[in-house]
């Protein structure tokens, strides 16, 4: 894995020495990927800490959303939280990309099912985009960003966005 | 140590026309931190902003919740930035705000991360706030980090390490215990702070093991300790060990001779902790002694004024138990008198008189007369109270002293200053017979001029007790009446009560005492014309000259044998009445409640002496207090007070509470007020009663209460109307207005001026119970009886899902406010139905008595029947509304 990977890797799914711990808080990077300069904010899970989460929604131009594909049980809670998240005020206007994660494992819900599972069919006037991932090998991450990036261009000619994070 | 606090003060002064702080305003600042949330972020701007912040808080201003929130994750934001001056300032920044748990955990993984992060300063910094914010479990998942930490080859990393595990060692001291062999091995440190610290922290660990801190302290003794500061401790540690071997045998006293090699060291701060925990054995010898006041006299004469200081602190408290060994350091001593830095003078001074013969006295005095006025009050108090013990050990001496203390006496200075003269020379007077005339007319010539209050009324006592015994009494008259001419009200009565007690001891000056007296009959002040007819009265002033009996110098010069604070509140609760005041009904045990706890919940300050648990008792003394105010006095027979109801929470600022007196067609309540701030004296203080929720009552009279010195409660009252004989039910609201004004504490006068201000009350409620009174029958079958069904009337409720039974009986006779009888209130456990029988009286004086039969089904649901007879159809009719509607 070269430099810039490694760099854009860790920051969308924690560096190797703290991937092993859950993540109580959150982890700010400054990834550049095609001269698109992101500060990934990325924020712990836990439900302690989703009440903190709308302190963070001002100035967001993206949200990433890491959904567990395995974990068909939580998918209604993930949607509820979703919702939430996508509904704030200070949220309307954001871009939203979903991760479908843990593609590499045997069960887990097509990118498909998880849209289903979170209701992004029903959303209106929303640019949103589901992606298909393994972070283990870090399989869909460059698709995904590639459509956030060109999405974000668009939206804006700025060149600096933020963008959040958020993991079931 | 005045000298220096007065030259901090003129810093100031200038430090306030140069700062860069000037007019820094809160809301601007939060405006400003704004900047925080910028996607660009300038780090200088951001650190400037952070930096008034801190300011801010630094001088005490509060933010209120909502604002340190918002403050506290604006600055979560700046994580972003890898600007490391910046992220200092995030992290003071952290502690400071200091946000709740529930929100700081924010930044754990942040703090986690630069905890391990490359530059030590991240290391160091986030390891001291993570320490502040952790909890016990985020401790555990963290520990292996620390303990690297403490050996860290950073000393400022290590350093921040240990310094936490002190603070960490109050709350989870089983953690920090676990940390002991990295804690010894930062001891053997290069570096003189982590050594300095983690000596502190090894100490802590151990205090509580006797025989561990006595290893520690010999090990150490042997090796080399490179930090000063680390010495000092183990000094201080050494000491301790000492104390607790309890040896006090010279020659193998344990640790001696590594105390007086450290007075050897290079260090002074070193020299100066060994000579003084020499100078602090328990039974030190002169022998052991003469090392350390040796390199204390050295100290003497340094060019440092703090080691100038230490030395003559040390010396001086030496000087307490050990003159002689002193005496050699007099020379170096004198010459300290004209030391520029006052408190070093001060303690020079006052060592000198204390190892002084009688032959220096007098040349002391001379120099300390000198320097007295450059002093500062609480000095010059030193110097005061060394001269009053030089006084007494050399009585021969006391012309000079007692010239000394009058000179003082009538220069300028403030109350406790001259308290503490005229306590001395009230010692000298009491002590030194040959002193007493010629203190007694210094202390009149000082009353001729005295603007403290409590001082003159002092003074006039104490001459009333003293001057009729001295050779000439007559020529005290002359000062005791000028003050009845020109003083205030307060020193006027004092100085009646002065002439009457020479009146009554010395028969000569009866008839001139007689015409003074009466002369006060004509005083605009109540107490003093009072004291006056009083006095004449008893020493028979409108007859002949006779002997005074005994039984009126007894009243005049014996104590009152109760305690002040006891009358006080006895008086205050008397009502002016044909029955004369009874001063046996005064109690004469001492309460001595701190404040807290006399407002603890189970010791409501009944107001009035009216004790809550004996309701006969307490409503006479209400209707005897309510009947005596000309408002209220027409209101008709009382028929309830309520026990007091307390309107504030304990410990506030003011205390208040409630009682609620019921009449036919009025309703007064009595609010208790307590005020416990001693600055504080409250005037013209009303409640302000908003009866919105209450639309049956109208407010038809209020009385203030006039002033509400700080402890001793007072009353406020207000009158509402209600129509008559209708137990209308309602909710106030309450304010406490009031004019406050601002008390000296030292003088306990108040301000003129004051300013209105107002505290907001709990709400307050009448409910039916306030109607019903708690009469109970011994016999209730029989008065059931003999009430008859004439007016009886029975329904049935239910009660809905309860806990148990007990809860629905214990709801139904709050509700009704009535007497339980025959024990029928007790449920028995596990009981499915049970019987209860109340007893009351209700307003209008009208008989009730209640059978309530309680059932539960199998949902736990409660239904019960309700039978009323009483002489009063509708009286029936309101208990059922009261029941259906509660
Ligand atoms: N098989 C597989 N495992 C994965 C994948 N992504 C993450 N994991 C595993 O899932 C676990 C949790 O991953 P994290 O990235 O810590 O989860 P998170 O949602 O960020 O958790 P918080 O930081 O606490 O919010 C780890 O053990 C990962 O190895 C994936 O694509 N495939
Ligand atoms: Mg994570």
């Amino acid at each position: 894995m070269g430099q810039a990977f490694r760099k854009l890797f860790d920051a969308f799914f924690g560096n190797t020495e703290m991937r092993f711990m859950k993540l109580v808080g959150f982890n700010v990077e400054k990834v550049q990927y095609k001269n698109v300069i992101f500060t990934v904010w990325d924020v712990g899970g836990q439900e302690k800490l989703r009440p903190l989460w709308r302190h963070y929604f001002n100035n967001t131009d993206g949200l990433i959303y890491v959904v567990d594909s395995l974990d068909r049980e939580r998918i209604g809670k993930a949607r509820q939280e979703f919702q939430a998240i996508i509904n704030d005020p200070f949220m309307l206007n954001s871009v939203i990309l979903v991760f479908a994660n843990k593609q590499d494992l045997k069960g887990a819900m097509t990118p498909l099912e998880v849209c289903e599972g979170l209701g992004l069919f029903e959303l209106k006037n929303r640019k949103w985009h589901i992606q298909g991932t393994c972070a283990l090998k870090g399989d869909g991450l460059y698709e995904g960003l590639d459509w956030l990036s060109s999405t974000l261009k668009e939206v804006r000619a700025a060149g600096y966005s933020s963008v959040g994070t958020s993991s079931f | 140590m005045a000298q220096p606090l007065i030259k901090k003060d003129d810093d100031r002064d200038d430090e306030a026309e140069y700062s860069p702080f000037l007019g820094i305003e809160k809301g601007a600042v939060l405006q400003e931190a704004r900047v925080f949330n910028d996607p660009q972020l300038d780090p200088r701007r951001c650190s400037q902003v952070i930096t008034k912040l801190l300011y801010l808080l630094n001088q005490g201003e509060t933010f209120t919740k909502i604002e340190a929130t918002e403050v506290f994750f604006a600055v979560t934001k700046l994580f972003q930035s890898k600007d490391t001056g910046l992220r200092r300032m995030v992290y003071l920044m952290i502690k400071e705000l200091s946000p709740s748990a529930d929100e700081v955990i924010i930044v754990t993984s942040s703090l986690m991360k630069d905890m391990n992060s490359k530059t030590d300063m991240y290391r160091a910094n986030a390891i001291r706030v993570l320490c502040r914010i952790t909890d016990g479990t985020l401790l555990t998942q963290i520990e292996r980090y620390l303990k690297q930490a403490i050996v860290d080859k950073n000393p400022v990393v290590a350093s921040a390490a240990l310094v936490s595990g002190i603070h960490l060692l109050q709350t989870n001291p089983e953690i920090v215990k676990r940390w002991s062999n990295e804690v010894q091995e930062a001891v053997q440190s290069r570096a003189a702070l982590v050594q300095f610290h983690a000596l502190a922290l090894l100490h802590q660990i151990r205090q509580n093991d006797r025989l561990a801190v006595s290893k520690l302290v010999s090990n150490l003794t042997r090796g080399t300790v490179r930090s000063p500061l680390a010495q000092c401790l183990l000094i201080r540690y050494i000491s301790q060990v000492i104390r607790e071997s309890g040896s006090t045998q010279t020659g193998d006293r344990p640790f001696y001779d590594y105390l007086e090699g450290c007075l050897r060291h290079k260090a002074e701060m070193v020299i100066f902790e060994a000579a003084r925990a020499i100078t602090e054995l328990s039974g030190v010898t002169s022998r052991e002694l003469t090392p350390a006041i040796t390199v204390l006299q050295l100290f003497l004469s340094s060019s440092k004024p703090v080691l100038r200081f230490a030395a003559v602190r040390t010396l001086n408290k030496v000087a307490m138990t050990h003159p002689m060994a002193v005496t050699n350091c007099n020379i170096d001593m004198e010459s300290l008198i004209s030391d520029q830095n006052r408190s070093i003078a001060t303690l020079a001074i006052t060592t000198l008189l204390k190892t002084g013969n009688e032959s220096s006295v007098d040349r002391l005095m001379k120099q300390i007369t000198n320097f007295m006025s450059d002093i500062a009050d609480e000095f010059k108090i030193v110097v005061v109270e060394a001269i009053r013990s030089l006084c007494l050990k050399f009585p021969l001496k006391y012309r000079s002293l007692m010239n000394f203390l009058s000179n003082i006496l009538r220069e300028e200075g403030g109350f406790e200053y001259k308290k503490a003269i005229v306590d001395s020379i009230v010692i000298l007077i009491r002590d030194i017979p040959d002193a007493k005339e010629s203190g007694l007319l210094h202390l009149c010539e000082f009353i001729e001029d005295c603007e403290f209050t409590y001082l003159s009324t002092q003074i006039l006592h104490f001459l009333g007790v003293e001057g009729p015994k001295t050779s000439d009494p007559s020529k005290y008259i002359r000062y005791i009446y000028n003050r009845v001419i020109l003083e205030n009200a307060t020193v006027r009565a004092s100085a009646v009560s002065t002439l009457a007690k020479f009146g009554a001891m010395v028969d000569s000056l009866k008839p001139r005492i007689f015409t003074l007296l009466r002369r006060c009959l004509f005083d605009s002040d109540d107490e003093v014309r009072d004291r006056a007819t009083l006095y004449l009265e008893m020493l028979g002033g409108d007859g002949e000259i006779v002997e005074t009996q005994k039984d009126v110098k007894e009243f005049l010069f014996g104590s009152l044998d109760v305690p002040l604070s006891n009358l006080e509140t006895s008086l205050k609760n008397y009502e002016p009445s044909e029955e004369p005041f009874d001063i046996n009904s005064v109690p004469k045990e001492v309460k001595s409640q701190p404040l807290a706890e006399k407002k603890a919940p189970n010791k409501k300050p009944t107001g009035l002496g009216a004790p809550a648990t004996e309701p006969s008792s307490g409503i006479d003394a209400y209707e005897k207090l309510l009947s005596s105010i000309p408002e209220f006095s027409s209101f008709g027979k009382l028929f309830k007070s309520s026990a007091p109801v307390e309107l504030t929470e304990a410990e506030t600022e003011y205390a208040v509470n409630v009682v609620k007196h019921i009449f036919d067609g009025h309703v007064v309540f009595q609010y208790n007020c307590t005020n416990t701030i001693p600055e504080q004296l409250l005037e013209n203080v009303t409640v302000i009663v908003d009866p919105s929720e209450a639309e049956e009552f109208a407010e038809v009279a209020s009385r203030p209460l006039r002033s509400l010195p700080y402890d001793s409660p007072g009353q406020t009252f207000v009158a509402f109307q209600k129509p008559e004989g209708v137990p209308a039910v309602g909710k106030f609201s309450n304010i406490l207005r009031f004019i406050v004004k601002e008390v000296d504490p030292s003088t306990g006068e108040a301000e003129e001026d004051g300013v209105e201000d107002e505290y907001q009350l709990e709400d307050l409620e009448i409910v039916a119970a306030d109607y019903m009174l708690k009469v109970g029958v011994s016999n209730f079958r029989n008065a059931w009886e003999t009430m008859g069904p004439d007016f009886e009337k029975v329904d049935e409720y239910g009660l809905g899902p309860r806990e148990s039974l007990v809860e629905a009986v214990n709801a139904v006779i709050n509700l009704l406010g009535m007497q339980p009888c025959e024990g029928t209130e007790v449920v028995p456990s596990n009981s499915r139905s049970h019987t209860c029988l109340l007893s009351g009286v209700f307003i209008g004086n009208v008989k009730v008595l209640v059978r309530l039969q309680f059932g539960l089904d199998s949902n736990r649901e409660v239904a019960m029947k309700l039978a009323v007879r009483s002489a009063d159809e509708a009286v029936s009719d309101t208990i059922h509304e009261i029941v259906a509607s509660g």
